[in-house]
């Protein structure tokens, strides 16, 4: 992190914590309509392709290769569409958790918060009884507007290189 | 081919009924399911087919690598320090073990982990630890990685195929390469890769979507539906279904919406950007060739067994950005029966500007690919297709699928007659004759008893 990291348990530490969880509530929610109003509108989202690397060569994640690379324009579009009566990817919908840990804040120089955390994503649809598990670490970069903090920025890496999921209709 | 094929007496009693099936527009769903029925095609199929390893500007410069799969088995695609471009089994000669840890890079050497033998990028076994005492006076030259019975280029696009006794690769594509050409030719600068390939494991059989990019356009107004409710296509599903079902050769289709003359205010190029359609000319590739780009909308194919191209306006954003041309290329890496593993890359024109290049890479991803809003629906299907594949009733009941549309009587579609390009050629595109060719020359594999599947059409 670049910030000026704050304590676990202090003010702002608390705010975000409590931004994250509201923020998977909704999620876990369905309630995607809901989350936009928490996402500034010069958003960038991004889900970076990961390689298989020597460990000489970092962690393998690509500056420019995505999975997702979204904009708050495309994010609205995703909301829209899954509004429509024909968006069978998720309708029935799968039922998606949001297990957020470990996390991590600090104040930047401009005022904005970074802030870090594990996401557990837990997935499953249909009968399945044996859940899509998704694992990353988020970046994060939230923004006060009007005294509300608004995600700016996510970078989400993920654990993997190829995604075993069905679809990445969800947000992380 | 040296080892005896495998054969099941109940599988090849499926693949002789299944000819007779095709005929009349029907397909046993079992071959979406079954294990056996796998494993032949894995042995007939992939074993002996040329199979898409990847483009060339993925490997541009010397040292240069990627790690394939050809079926289910990894090939390492390098640029050796000679410039040439070869593939490799990636398994050493000692003991089998995997010499290539990367999914790629940039490398002077191989060296197994297990023993430390040293292969150069252009495959040569080139030492080993304490090798006079080990080794000396064994034969190196004999003992270089392995490499497929033939690899060879097209456009950029780099094949392999593991049997000494395929034809060689431009009589293999057949009038599909002309079709190539109609994209990949339209400017002398060529497509490039935009970094490396996406990659995704569904549940479902390769063949699914192999047969839906060789010209599946009907599906676009049901299950893509919500993808006019948001903007991200211009044409309309109706009039989208106007163009070309095209069998270009033994295997190999594809699909073209086409504008019904050239006066047509839709997207032309299939909705390149006016200043770069203004750099597309005849130098590679024919008058007809370009007067059929010049009116396409989207471009579909497969190219048999398992690679697919697709062009087409789109955006990720139809609020704020007009529909671009996006370029696709994937692959449906079989990783069982029930498994695929999709490789999906973006390509650009190399002389596109940078804010082009952006543009097209955004809608592509918010529309091609898994978080994309064509995409996402399309594993939807796939997915209960292998379901049903797999099921005691397709087994026991003998279930058969419907592949008639287009068939004498059945729609509208008619052959045109005075097609100018290679091929088998009907309008408009309700039409799945562009399934059953691929579907047929799947057959020719599967029952060829070790001859090589013919590559032209007869007469």
């Amino acid at each position: 992190m670049t910030g000026q990291a704050v304590r676990i348990g202090g003010e702002l530490w608390c705010e975000v914590a409590e931004w994250l969880y509201r923020e998977a509530e909704l999620l876990d929610g369905g309630r995607e309509r809901d989350w936009l109003a928490m996402v500034s509108r010069d958003v960038v989202y991004q889900v970076p392709v990961r390689q298989t690397v020597e460990r000489a060569r970092g962690s393998g994640f690509l500056e420019e290769t995505f999975h997702l690379d979204e904009r708050y324009g495309s994010l609205e579009s995703r909301v829209k569409r899954n509004e429509t009566e024909f968006a069978w990817a998720e309708d029935p919908p799968s039922r998606v958790r949001h297990f957020v840990t470990n996390i991590r804040v600090a104040r930047l120089t401009d005022g904005d918060v970074e802030v870090r955390s594990n996401l557990l994503l837990y997935r499953t649809r249909g009968d399945n009884t044996v859940p899509q598990l998704l694992a990353g670490e988020r970046h994060d970069v939230l923004t006060r507007v009007n005294g509300a903090l608004l995600l700016r920025r996510r970078v989400v890496r993920l654990d993997v290189t190829a995604i075993g999921t069905h679809n990445l209709a969800m947000i992380f | 081919m040296t080892a005896p094929l495998p054969s099941s007496e109940r599988a090849d009693r499926l693949l002789a009924e299944m000819r007779d099936d095709l005929a009349r527009g029907a397909l046993p769903a079992a071959i979406f399911g079954d294990e056996e029925i796998y494993r032949l095609e894995l042995e007939r199929i992939f074993a002996r087919a040329w199979v898409y390893l990847g483009h060339e500007s993925e490997i541009a410069a010397r040292g240069d690598y990627v790690v394939r799969r050809i079926g289910e088995d990894p090939f390492i695609l390098v640029r050796g320090e000679d410039g040439v471009v070869r593939a490799f089994f990636d398994a050493c000669r000692h003991r089998g073990v995997q010499v290539c840890r990367a999914d790629s890079g940039n490398t002077s050497h191989f060296r197994c982990p297990y023993h430390g033998w040293t292969y150069s990028t252009t495959g040569q076994l080139v030492g080993a630890p304490l090798w006079r005492s080990a080794f000396g006076n064994m034969d190196k030259a004999s003992n270089g990685l392995a490499t497929p019975a033939k690899l060879a280029s097209y456009r950029g696009l780099v094949f392999a195929t593991l049997d000494p006794n395929a034809p060689p690769l431009t009589d293999y594509l057949g009038g599909m390469a002309w079709y190539v050409d109609l994209l990949f030719g339209l400017n002398e600068n060529g497509l490039e890769v935009i970094g490396p390939p996406q990659r995704f494991v569904i549940d479902a059989n390769w063949k699914s979507p192999a047969e839906n990019f060789a010209g599946d356009d009907y599906h676009l107004g049901t299950l893509h539906r919500s993808v006019w409710a948001v903007g991200a296509f211009p044409v309309p599903f109706k009039t989208n279904m106007m163009g070309y079902h095209i069998q270009a050769s033994p295997g190999h289709s594809l699909s073209f919406s086409i504008a019904p003359d050239e006066n047509d205010p839709g997207p032309k190029f299939f909705g390149f950007p006016e200043d770069l359609a203004r750099t597309f000319g005849t130098k590679l590739i024919s008058p007809e060739q370009l007067e059929v780009a010049r009116r396409s909308r989207v471009m579909v194919g497969t190219i048999f067994p398992n690679l697919s191209i697709l062009a087409l306006p789109l955006t990720e954003d139809g609020a704020h950005h007009p529909p671009t041309a996006i370029v696709t290329l994937r692959t449906w890496q079989p990783r069982g029966v029930g498994h695929i593993e999709i490789w999906n890359w973006f390509l650009a024109w190399r002389h596109a500007t940078p804010a082009q290049k952006e543009r097209t890479y955004r809608a592509g991803l918010g529309t091609f690919s898994m978080g994309g809003s064509f995409e996402m629906d399309d594993t939807e299907p796939w997915i209960t297709v292998s379901r049903t594949g797999r099921s005691t009733f397709a087994r026991v009941a003998n279930f058969k699928l419907n592949y008639q549309m287009g068939l004498p009587g059945v729609g509208v579609a008619k052959r045109v007659p005075d097609w100018k390009g290679p091929g088998i050629c009907y309008w408009p595109r309700f039409e799945e004759g562009v399934q059953r060719n691929f579907y047929r020359f799947y057959l020719d594999f599967m029952q060829a008893n070790g001859t090589y599947p013919r590559t032209r059409f007869d007469g």
